[in-house]
């Protein structure tokens, strides 16, 4: 037996308490979703026969469309807003050495350190003093200022990895400041602004603490916040419902964050580095 | 002398009035109702000489969630990194399936708390839940535990949940630290002899230590702020049994109504945060000047 074999089957038994638990959830959601309600409540793993219509059913059952695509607008414009205001910032703090630049870095890092739920009290009364409680339009804005710290960190710490002589090369050949960022500098940066802006959209996705507090009618509950009011304090709860809705809102996120991780951990990396 | 250009400035205006309006007006407004006199509708009727603060200090719930908020963050914090540290050190060396055991350690990383929550307060439930049916079968049980129905079986499993959600962001940290420890140092220490446990004890854990302290830091900050598991599964209960400051601050701000003395337990978090951050920076700082030292 190769060293290396030996080795791997090792790893993988050392990992393998971790790796069970991890799955442990997933199975939990996917065996239920797919039982018949008869069999929900009875406990025994494994379904007698596979009830697929069991996802059709809970669309409707849970008014699942509606709060899949509150949760589309929300997490969209939040991310379309903070990366488009993102971006000049953190071109400023790559490219330009100003008075100011490491007090507005340790600012950014401390408002990423407040979460909203130490502002929550605070947040829902300037929103309702607005008269915007219940408005998807206020729950995205706030979502875009809580994600401002994160994106100008990730993206200015790609920025500062893209060399500069191109950028200067273009100058030369007397082209303005601006052409040369539109030209030369924002395509060059694309997978960069790319991956950022999904996790920040997986960030707006996965919120719970500010629609909680924000969103008090069915019709304008995210996704978090319509499957948990399918548990809260209620008496019967569809566990077969609901999970299933959650089955199919995590499944999606967790595909694309399995596939673009490593780029999470190097621009964290890079940001914490630079 | 330079002239100063206005234009960095110009360009990280717009960030930083989004960032500023999102705490700034809330932290002036949670300011205001702590320190005045407030009906249920939230309107001020004066300063109260702390009145929020002493009627805080004075509630045995605050108080019990306050002790519970340090059991927690500790036990979190603690759980997470010592499995950590062993997963990060597994996923370092070179093995088959490498690629694929990271993307598994990371996955709770992608689900939101709120999901995890919940699907864990189904497995968890005492008649049909899947832990107990998986724990049957197994021949470790005989009789069904009803986990989530008092605090000393339900806050127990809140904090492994909270471990094992926090395990993918301490490794990440853990990971990034252990590449940065150049490969010839443990070639020498195999040449001189060292036993792995030694090499381990000799140059990880010391070039560990920076990635430990901001490991630790962080993960403080985020435990200490995080509502959604013990929220999601118990709402605190039964009988505040399981509150901690976030689920208490919750509670009586939007449960009973109490916005003042809500507010006052924002500002003693907010303070507490500030100070944890404040710790990072300057542990953040130390290790940047040491990067740009070597």
């Amino acid at each position: 037996m190769s060293k290396k074999l030996k080795r791997s089957i090792i790893a993988w038994l050392l990992l393998a308490p971790l790796v069970v638990l991890v799955f442990f959830p997933f199975a939990v959601m996917f065996i239920t979703a797919i039982k018949p309600q008869t069999e929900v409540l009875s406990p025994h793993w494994w379904p007698h026969e596979p009830r697929w219509r069991n996802f059709i059913d809970m669309w409707a059952a849970t008014n699942f469309g509606q709060a899949l695509w509150n949760s589309v607008v929300v997490s969209t414009f939040a991310t379309l807003g903070a990366i488009v205001i993102s971006i000049p910032s953190a071109y400023a703090m790559s490219r330009f050495r100003f008075r100011g630049r490491e007090a507005y870095r340790q600012f950014l890092l401390i408002t990423q350190m407040l979460s909203p739920i130490v502002l929550v009290v605070g947040l829902f009364r300037v929103i309702a003093s607005f008269g915007l409680i219940d408005n998807i339009g206020a729950v995205t804005f706030v979502y875009m200022a809580f994600n401002i710290a994160f994106t100008v960190w990730m993206l200015q710490s790609y920025f500062a990895t893209v060399p500069k002589d191109l950028e200067e090369a273009a100058w030369i050949e007397g082209a303005s400041r601006f052409q040369t960022l539109v030209k030369v500098f924002l395509p060059l940066v694309t997978p960069a602004i790319a991956v950022t802006a999904i996790f920040t959209f997986i960030n707006a996705w996965n919120e719970f603490v500010i629609a909680l507090t924000l969103l008090r009618r069915q019709e304008s509950y995210t996704l978090p916040i319509q499957v948990f009011s399918l548990v809260a304090g209620r008496y019967t709860v569809e566990w077969h419902h609901v999970m299933a809705a959650t089955f199919v809102a995590t499944l999606p996120v967790a595909v694309l964050f399995a596939w673009l991780q490593r780029y999470l951990v190097r621009g964290l990396a890079l940001g914490a580095v630079k | 002398m330079r002239r100063r250009n206005p234009l960095p400035y110009l360009l990280i205006l717009p960030s930083f009035l989004l960032a500023a309006a999102v705490i700034i007006w809330p932290v002036y407004d949670l300011v205001q109702i702590a320190s005045n006199d407030v009906n249920r509708f939230g309107q001020l009727r004066g300063f109260n000489d702390f009145a929020n603060f002493t009627a805080l200090f004075a509630d045995p719930n605050f108080l019990a969630a306050v002790g519970r908020t340090a059991l927690w963050t500790v036990a979190v914090v603690a759980g997470a990194i010592l499995v950590s540290v062993p997963v990060a050190l597994i996923l370092n060396s070179d093995f088959y399936g490498r690629d694929i055991a990271r993307v598994i350690v990371m996955l709770p990383w992608a689900v939101s708390l709120t999901m995890t929550a919940i699907v864990w307060r189904w497995a968890l439930n005492g008649e049909s839940g899947m832990l107990n049916s998986g724990l049957r079968a197994l021949g470790l049980i005989d009789t069904n535990i009803q986990w989530l129905a008092s605090a000393s079986t339900a806050f127990p499993m809140e904090i492994a949940i909270g471990i094992l959600v926090t395990i993918p962001f301490t490794t990440t940290i853990f990971l990034g630290g252990l590449s940065s420890i150049p490969g010839d140092l443990y070639e020498a220490a195999s040449l001189e002899g060292a036993s792995g446990w030694q090499q381990f004890r000799e140059i990880t854990l010391p070039l560990l230590r920076p990635f430990l302290n901001i490991a630790i830091v962080l993960n403080t900050i985020y435990v200490f702020n995080s509502f959604p598991i013990i929220w999601v599964m118990t709402q605190g209960g039964p009988a505040n049994s399981t509150d901690i400051l976030v689920t208490h601050l919750y509670k009586l701000g939007f449960r009973i109504g109490q916005l003042g003395q809500a507010s006052a337990v924002s500002l003693v978090m907010f303070a507490l945060l500030l100070f944890f951050t404040i710790v990072y920076v300057r542990l953040a700082m130390r290790e940047e000047r040491a990067h740009q030292g070597a």
